[in-house]
């Protein structure tokens, strides 16, 4: 098999992962639903724990807080998915390469969550009244930089959380700390534009170092958490 | 031969620990402007070095198990973390006593260095959590894995301090900045804390070989879980404006607390080890 066609199943083999995730996303929606349900609920939550004339300078982290949540509650089940009926010791014995499940699953995450902050941005600036001081594209930069961060760690902890025996706590207690350093940056940089102070720039070019970095380390680990036993 | 080695090394520890402490509390000069209470820092630096030093070893024997799959390394990464975990309690602990006297508060949230350093900490309880729920061969894989990314966090922390403002004193050693004297004793307790560190982190590690060859699970406790049992009486004990002297006692006192537990929970494991084995043999 020559290298084209290789990575040309690579390719294909991640589309078919990332069609397949979604399309059962689409017929059971049990996922969204109660990620959906949860994030409003945080937020309506929030709206009436902190009453403050202008929320600009705590909604970086109110909004962050709200994602982080219903990301791990999405990341628990998208792996717990595959261990019914044996589906993952069946990518383990197949010749696909260990990477293309991985890729597949943050893609169909990453598609997901994104869908919810979508979804979820107009419900903040209606509660909160809210209005950014700083440009848009920034914070869309930083949605982005900041959802990879988070789902990309989050599949590869989620992986190996289920591999131990109590699943689902165990994917907060190592996706959090791992995390710390990103979620700093992205209330910060989130803060910064709406409230139009200090430099978000810098925030974000630390963040999509981040990503850079733990993507790859993912990559490199994530046969080996697989196939462990 | 092994146990021979050991009690000199512990001797020797135990007289090195001795001095530095009494050279850090009584011989020492004081210092200006924070007077007694910076005496905390012959304590709370050699911790911190020890402490950041152990979580190194355990990442190089990560990578060295996943690479060789042995055994060896596999406990030598988890006593490292374990004992590592141990020192950073420490050093979170003996900080904010510090920090109480010398800023006012006990704790900075925005300082990235204090961040940082309370990052690290949870990332190897995290670390210690997965071993103990993790079940069966696939431990060692998951927790290499799992000590790669949470070194990874380094590097980044770093950076991060630099970019972002902290209340942290800077590092003086080596430098002009600090007095020749105090450096001296600085560098004797570094040396103690350093063998001590390694003392424990080789009694841990037979055990650890130890449960290894017999092979049997037990319950571990997350090391650090009697210090965060200290942690809130801290808070009801000290009231505004007391005497240095209270802050400077209080942070000794954790220290060696802190250590006498790990001791003694180390002896306890020990303990059960030596049952488990005599079991074993008689059935």
């Amino acid at each position: 098999m020559t290298a084209s066609t290789m990575s040309m199943s690579i390719t294909r083999l991640t589309w078919i992962n990332v069609t397949k995730d979604l399309r059962l996303e689409w017929r059971s929606r049990d996922v969204f639903n109660s990620m959906m349900f949860f994030a409003l609920v945080v937020v309506v939550v929030f709206s009436f724990a902190f009453e403050r004339e202008d929320s600009r300078p705590v909604m970086g982290g109110l909004i962050w807080i709200a994602f982080l949540f219903s990301t791990t509650m999405a990341l628990n089940q998208s792996w717990a998915r595959e261990l019914r009926n044996g589906v993952l010791d069946a990518y383990r014995v197949s010749p696909a390469p260990a990477e293309a499940l991985f890729l597949g699953k943050c893609l169909g995450n990453f598609i997901l969550i994104m869908l919810l902050e979508c979804l979820m941005s107009p419900l903040f600036v209606i509660f909160y009244n809210l209005s950014s001081v700083g440009p848009l594209w920034q914070l869309a930069m930083i949605a982005l930089l900041g959802t990879w961060a988070l789902v990309v760690n989050g599949t590869f902890f989620a992986a190996m959380s289920i591999r131990t025996r109590n699943r689902e706590l165990m994917l907060p207690l190592l996706l959090l700390p791992i995390s710390i350093p990103a979620v700093i940056s992205m209330v910060t940089a989130t803060s910064q534009v709406l409230t139009g102070e200090g430099a978000p720039v810098v925030q974000m070019k630390f963040l999509a170092g981040f990503c850079v970095i733990f993507t790859t380390a993912c990559f490199l680990l994530f046969e080996t958490v697989l196939n462990a036993e | 031969m092994k146990t021979k080695l050991f009690s000199v090394f512990a001797a020797i520890s135990a007289a090195l620990l001795i001095y530095g402490t009494y050279q850090g509390l009584f011989v020492a000069p004081t210092e200006e402007t924070m007077g007694d209470v910076q005496r905390i820092f012959y304590c709370h630096v050699p911790a911190a070095s020890t402490g950041f030093t152990l979580f190194f070893i355990n990442f190089l024997a990560s990578i060295v198990y996943l690479w060789k799959r042995s055994p060896k390394a596999d406990a030598l990464a988890v006593t490292a973390a374990e004992v590592g975990v141990v020192f950073c309690s420490v050093v979170l602990i003996t900080g904010p006593i510090w920090a109480r006297y010398a800023w006012g508060v006990w704790w900075s949230p925005w300082d990235m260095r204090l961040n940082t350093t309370l990052m690290l900490w949870l990332l190897y309880v995290s670390y210690l959590v997965l071993r103990r729920s993790s079940t069966g061969g696939a431990t060692s894989m998951l927790a290499s894995a799992l000590a790669i990314f949470a070194f990874l966090d380094v590097p980044i922390v770093y950076m991060a301090n630099r970019w972002f403002k902290t209340h942290h004193p800077s590092p003086m050693i080596g430098t002009p900045n600090l007095d020749p004297q105090m450096q001296h004793v600085l560098f004797i307790n570094m040396i103690a804390f350093f063998v001590f560190g390694g003392l424990i982190t080789w009694f841990r590690y037979e055990l650890e070989r130890g449960t290894q060859k017999i092979n049997t699970a037990y319950v571990r406790q997350a090391a650090g879980s009697s210090a965060m049992l200290l942690l809130p009486a801290m808070f009801l004990a000290a009231p505004p404006h007391v005497n240095p002297h209270a802050y400077l006692w209080a942070g000794y006192l954790v220290t060696w607390g802190i250590y006498l537990s790990y001791l003694l929970f180390l002896m306890n494991k020990l303990g059960k080890l030596k049952k488990e084995a005599a079991e074993l043999k008689a059935s």
